[in-house]
């Protein structure tokens, strides 16, 4: 990964980007969000924030074994797809 | 010696094969596999015996085992962890039919992939305590094992480059000396005499004011720590079996009773991963969520150059930059910095982390700057939500999970060793180990070294 897309500013390097956490299942409860991650080796749902860019935040879905990001979309919707 | 005599044999092209069959083939050159019997000990004695013997005395470190039907213990992930435990298994528990279990070859991942930094400055007692023990097995493990690892105390240097610094790492180093640890703070006159190479007063972004120096940390060669495990542990009659990936465990009754691999069913009375950044895998395929997240940490070495760096410097730059520099025997300047900050599995590293470590590198050294990277690679490390390890059962009684080493477990792997075959040999966590129990989340007692909150990574 060099690069990811941001849905509102385009193509950006990776360095204006930053992690911030692993998605949970969707039912788990309080104990599990904080700490128990899910650990797929084809799949990461995660949330970035563009902290170089616009700020926005980010669902990222990815690929940890390949690296490839599979989809990225605001996570309030909208943007520019 | 004897000179290495040419053999046509190995002249050969060989067929397309993976990379551990190539050094299957590489340890069973003609006239060493037909010779069997334990692995001599090294010696000035064994010198002569086998200038005496002639070619085919020395033996390869660690035999080629056959697989068996059944253990006691089985241990996957033949890295730093589960070879020392394997070693302490067989050498203080007497456990006689013991595996390591391994997915590619001896020393493939994190003991092989660190920048062989140890080391004991950590804040938290739980932490300093264990951790000193680690060092202080570091200061005999040669000779332990009967195998030059090549520790080399030539001192940490945490570099403060603020007066808030200073009194962060004046804390912890106060809070090691009262745990009888030793901790120098320094003030920049004495850093500069301590390490001359670094001119602290060179013009710099970020000028350093002083440093927190533990003289008995330092560098092992880490390549023969998992040798040197593995020749011993191999040599006590532990069987050390490569190319072999364990894929599943099977239970009955609530007791786990053996594990499936690609070299089919293996039964075991209790089965121990120390699997390293698979280890949120296993996790999944016992069916329990772990407090873990599998990220890259990359390290890269330079070409070899003449000594310009006597001692391990660590340095922390605002903009969240970190870069760790040691210089190896070989002439090397070996670096590392930050984890890539995001879960993956590629052992990959991400360029621009790369730029900063070097970034920080020849700020530190200005006189680096030509030098070139000779090589730079990745680990997958297993990072917990409070950056401390996990030692404990999982899942079912006679299942021992070894993990959450973060980016620190090459430190550990003597002590750990030996406290984790004591888990598992007697079913009881010895103190040294019990505040790295998994219900720790749970129940609040969190290890947070790093004071940085339940999130894997420093944000």
């Amino acid at each position: 990964v060099t690069e990811l897309t941001c849905p509102f500013c385009g193509p950006r390097h990776l360095r204006e980007f930053e992690f911030h956490k692993t998605l949970p299942a969707a039912d788990a409860g309080a104990f599990a969000r904080v700490y128990e991650r899910v650990n797929r080796t084809d799949l990461s749902v995660e949330h970035w924030q563009h902290v170089g860019g616009c700020r926005g935040w980010l669902l990222v879905r990815r690929n940890p074994s390949s690296g490839v990001v599979l989809a990225i979309h605001l996570v309030g919707g909208g943007g520019a797809e | 010696m004897l000179a290495p005599r040419h053999d046509a044999s190995t002249n050969e092209v060989q067929p397309a094969c993976s990379r551990s069959s190539q050094r299957r083939h590489y340890l069973q050159r003609p006239g060493r596999t037909a010779v069997s019997g334990p692995t001599p000990r090294y010696s000035a004695w064994a010198l002569l015996r086998a200038r005496l013997a002639g070619d085919g005395y020395w033996r390869p470190l660690w035999t080629g085992r056959k697989l068996k039907e059944a253990y006691d213990v089985v241990v996957v992930g033949a890295g730093g962890h589960g070879l020392a435990t394997a070693f302490h298994l067989a050498r203080d528990h007497g456990l006689k039919r013991v595996a390591v279990l391994e997915k590619r070859l001896v020393g493939y991942g994190n003991v092989g992939r660190n920048t062989t930094i140890v080391r004991s400055n950590y804040l938290l007692p739980e932490n300093h305590y264990f951790y000193e023990d680690s060092l202080r097995r570091w200061e005999t493990l040669s000779r332990d094992l009967n195998y030059n690892v090549m520790y080399s105390p030539r001192g940490v240097v945490d570099l403060a480059l603020s007066d808030g610094d200073m009194c962060a790492l004046a804390r912890r180093g106060n809070a090691m000396r009262l745990a009888g640890i030793d901790a120098e703070l320094m003030e920049l006159a004495a850093l500069e005499r301590f390490c001359p190479e670094l001119a602290p007063r060179a013009a710099r972004r970020f000028p350093i004011v002083g440093a927190l120096v533990q003289q008995r940390g330092g560098t092992v060669r880490h390549d023969a720590v998992a040798w040197g495990y593995a020749r011993a542990a191999s040599a006590l009659g532990v069987d050390v079996v490569e190319d072999c990936e364990v894929t599943g465990v099977r239970a009955a009754g609530g007791v786990a009773t053996g594990v499936e691999t690609t070299r089919g069913y293996v039964r075991a009375e209790r089965i121990v991963f120390a699997a390293a950044g698979h280890t949120g895998m296993i996790g999944t395929m016992l069916g329990v969520p772990l407090p873990i997240e599998t990220h890259q940490l990359q390290a890269m070495v330079s070409e070899p150059i003449k000594p310009v760096l006597h001692t391990v410097l660590v340095y922390v730059f605002p903009g969240h930059g970190e870069t760790y520099i040691s210089q190896s025997d070989r002439g090397g300047l070996v670096m590392g910095g930050h984890q890539d900050g995001f879960p993956s599995y590629t052992r990959e590293g991400r360029w621009d982390r790369l730029e900063e470590v070097v970034e920080g590198a020849v700020e530190l050294l200005p006189q680096i700057a030509g030098v070139k990277i000779l090589r730079q690679w990745a680990g997958t490390t297993d990072m917990t939500m409070d950056a401390s390890p996990i030692m404990d059962r999982l899942r079912y009684d006679n299942v021992f999970v070894n993990a959450g080493w973060c980016y620190g477990g090459f430190k550990t792997i003597p002590a750990s060793g030996a406290a984790f075959a004591s888990f598992v040999a007697t079913g009881t966590a010895p103190d040294l180990i019990k505040a790295y129990r998994l219900s720790r989340f749970a129940t609040g007692h969190l290890l947070d070294e790093r004071g940085g909150g339940p999130f894997p990574v420093r944000l």
